[in-house]
């Protein structure tokens, strides 16, 4: 059948090619070559996806595949192709739709992650909007998200803190990923996120107010590095800390794809030399933000949890470690630290 | 075995027909005159073997006898626990006994209170027949309430019929719904066939207003499909679809080849699989037991990496069963759909050896999926649709095929069967079982 569609593509575009008044599809011989001309007749989402894909990885784009797929799917209005009805992927698509995918699908050569192109990504329940240089959300920080819920939600259970309500502060907020998502689990929870960059603050407060949830985030634009008093000025007596902050070690920072070091901001990603930077101002900040049984969680490289163990216990007296978890694929690392005032039944050690 | 349960529906039938003669003599020539309102349930069964009424089993003896039995059961039980002392275990559980058989013994009273009012009105009846000018009105009056109170009569038996079904607990479950084309020498009217009997459940779906979420979609060549998960979720989904596992036959002139020019009949098949859709806790699920395989888990991860590939694969390990999803963005989400349909099929699994054990106790081979057989024939070339297990035939595949109306008269019409047989079956068996237990519980207390 698909040849035979193909086939009968070419007539028309024989037809139109010779007699017809505009002549869209006409073949643009581009000499740059690294750009797809648009094709010559009319070709099918399934196609298109196709043809795209084999580009990409003719030009060393990574993902290629799953990149067509993401931004064509995005294009006739599902999330993914899987979503998408047959019928759908085997209709022509329309003079405009193939313009759209081929001008997203450019965009794609440059490296530019499929995220920003459709200018959106699932992150757990959630669809959040997303454009450079906000970080974007990894599929780890979905697993970090679950522990603290799961703690926040026991907690609430046991009745610890139910008369107050509770609140949770986010370092490093970028589109607003980890609060969201806390936000729309928790009803009672007010969360304080914070972020240097204008762009992340102005991300997280169009998805919250996009889902609905402005109403209990305050996003404020802090340098926790440089404005330490202002940090605390904005919050205290937190039950939790959680981020997922910049952590790979500066030198790494050359050898990431270009998807990564030529889009998304730096600052989100560069934790220093040792990566350790900005852990080592948020474990000093909180035991000043947090309250008596108030919990941090950090996002960490799997190369931090013994260094930042040892360098907690020695500068920051009030905090204890409790955990080290690992993610479901055994790479990623969460750390958990409590002040010391609060004797946990949960001391695991996973190493 | 289709031959011994259609010899046994006729013989049933038949005896339902000699029945009903003899009634409507009782009822005399009102009964005749209002036969038009009544026919539906019973006076055109012959046709369809299949549309037999689950209220007809009223009159087979052994279902009477089984039913005789309960109500027995249930007097008695109701005038020990009035007058009796019982120690607390006794109580505990003929009050256990007693709330199982209540809704049977409510509409037992009300069926008396109907046949009470019945002949009240025959009666008067009677007594008017003999003042003839005065009171033609009243009689028509009584003609009707009689046809009334018959009506409601047999209305009420279907319910007292309807409590003797063995309810499955798994009726309310949501399921997940597999097609899987089958393999027979040109696929291709297998796989097309199968896209089409997805289209049919998910017009279906629509039509009960359930929840149709694509878990797996493979795609085969020229529109067909190799195979497609779906949960579908919604009110008794399990209840209506139950009986859909199974193989589908097709028969059709191939739309293009060689069989196309020479009108040459082409048969295929298709596998239905319905997993319940079990709650959490039914199946418990070791994390240690589960392998989870991600992009990630093939290289870093974290910041250093941004992937879109959100698929997971979820393994468990001492079965090797697995399942995957790549339906959403979000690796999180995959995973969830991914464990959902792992812990369907390990529930199937477990489940399979027991529905196994207790369908050959039953002798009920209706809608398992162990069943090798056929069970339905999509006929294109005649246009028909016949299920195999009830011997229920239907015109009109394209409508049938719609998922609509057609589609759920048969579901019905294959509920009512197995609810028929397992009635049957039930007051069959558990007569000499009910014996035993009023036995013992006459016993323990007197004693």
């Amino acid at each position: 059948m698909w040849t035979r569609l193909l086939n009968t593509s070419y007539r028309c575009f024989g037809v139109r090619g010779s007699g017809g008044p505009k002549r869209i599809w006409s073949l643009h011989p581009r000499v740059n070559c690294s750009t797809l001309s648009l094709p010559s007749g009319r070709i099918t989402a399934l196609q298109a996806m196709d043809v795209w894909a084999k580009h990409f990885e003719e030009k060393g784009v990574i993902e290629p595949e799953q990149s067509s797929q993401f931004i064509i799917a995005h294009l006739l209005g599902a999330k993914t192709k899987e979503c998408l009805e047959r019928k759908r992927l085997t209709e022509f698509l329309s003079c405009e739709k193939t313009e759209q995918v081929w001008r997203l699908c450019t965009r794609r050569l440059s490296r530019m992650p499929v995220q920003y192109i459709i200018g959106e990504w699932d992150f757990r329940d959630l669809t959040l909007k997303l454009r450079p240089p906000v970080f974007i959300p990894r599929p780890e920080t979905e697993e970090l998200v679950e522990l603290v819920l799961t703690d926040l939600q026991r907690e609430s259970r046991a009745g610890v803190g139910s008369a107050a309500q509770e609140s949770c502060v986010e370092v490093g907020c970028g589109s607003g990923a980890i609060s969201l998502s806390l936000l729309k689990s928790l009803p009672r929870l007010k969360v304080f996120a914070l972020d240097q960059s204008q762009d992340a603050v102005e991300l997280t407060r169009e998805n919250a107010s996009r889902l609905g949830l402005q109403d209990r985030l305050q996003v404020s634009r802090v340098d926790v590095m440089k404005d330490a008093d202002r940090v605390l000025s904005l919050c205290s007596s937190a039950s939790a800390l959680v981020s997922n902050p910049p952590y790979l070690f500066s030198e790494d920072l050359q050898s990431l794809e270009p998807e990564i070091y030529r889009f998304e901001d730096h600052a989100a990603l560069d934790g220093g030399e040792d990566g350790l930077t900005v852990i080592k101002q948020i474990l000093t900040l909180a035991p000043l933000i947090l309250s008596n049984h108030g919990r941090v969680y950090l996002e960490v490289d799997p190369r931090h949890p013994p260094l930042i163990r040892q360098w907690a216990e020695e500068n920051v007296e009030e905090l204890r470690f409790v955990e080290t978890r690992r993610d479901t694929s055994g790479r990623f690392v969460f750390i958990n630290k409590e002040k010391t005032f609060h004797i946990s039944n949960i001391v695991k050690e996973a190493y | 075995m289709f031959v011994s349960r259609g010899y046994r529906l006729c013989s049933s039938c038949s005896r339902l027909a000699s029945c009903r003669a003899g009634r409507g003599r009782e009822w005399r020539t009102v009964m005749q005159q209002s036969s038009l309102k009544v026919e539906h349930w019973g006076s055109l069964l012959p046709k369809r073997l299949s549309h037999c009424d689950l209220g007809d089993l009223y009159n087979s003896n052994a279902v009477q006898r089984y039913l005789q039995h309960l109500i027995e059961d249930y007097k008695v039980i109701c005038k020990k626990l009035e007058h009796e002392c019982l120690s607390e275990s006794d109580r505990k559980a003929l009050m256990k006994r007693q709330t199982e058989l209540l809704p049977l013994g409510n509409v037992f009273t009300s069926i008396d209170q109907a046949r009470q009012d019945l002949e009240e009105v025959i009666s008067l009846l009677q007594n008017s027949a003999g003042s003839r000018d005065e009171d033609e009105n009243l009689t028509q009056l009584l003609k009707e309430e009689e046809v009334q109170i018959s009506n409601r009569i047999l209305a009420l038996r279907k319910d007292l019929i309807r409590t003797l079904v063995p309810c499955d607990p798994l009726d309310p479950s949501d399921v997940v719904l597999e097609v899987v084309s089958g393999r027979t020498t040109g696929g291709d009217i297998c796989q097309q066939f199968t896209r089409e009997m997805f289209d049919m459940y998910q017009g279906f779906a629509c039509y009960k207003a359930w929840d149709f979420e694509v878990l797996n979609y493979a795609p085969a060549e020229y529109g067909g499909l190799h195979h497609a998960a779906i949960r579908i979720a919604g009110e008794n989904v399990y209840r209506h679809l139950k009986h859909e596992g199974g193989t589908h036959r097709v028969q059709r002139i191939p739309e293009v080849g060689l069989s196309s020019r020479m009108q040459r009949i082409h048969t295929g098949t298709m596998t239905v699989i319905i997993l319940p859709q079990p709650m959490e806790f039914d199946v418990h699920i070791d994390p240690k037991d589960l392998r989870v395989d991600t992009f990630r888990s093939r290289g870093a991860g974290g910041q250093s990496v941004n992937t879109t590939d959100s698929a997971v694969r979820v393994v468990h390990l001492p079965t090797g069963i697995t399942a995957e999803s790549q339906q959403t963005r979000s690796q999180l989400q995959n995973r969830e759909t991914a464990m959902r349909m792992l812990r369907a099929r390990l529930y199937q699994g477990i489940m399979g050896k027991e529905t196994e054990q207790r369908h050959t106790a039953r002798k009920q081979q209706v809608g398992t999926r162990s069943q090798s057989e056929r069970i339905r024939t999509y006929n294109f070339s005649q246009d028909r649709v016949t299920d195999h297990r009830t011997g229920y035939s239907t015109r009109d595949i394209k409508e049938f095929m719609r998922g609509g109306e057609a589609l759920e008269e048969l579901i019905s019409d294959l509920l009512e069967h197995s609810e028929r047989d397992a009635v049957l079956e039930r007051a069959e068996n558990s007569l000499s079982v009910t014996r035993l237990d009023m036995v013992e519980t006459h016993v323990t207390p007197t004693v």
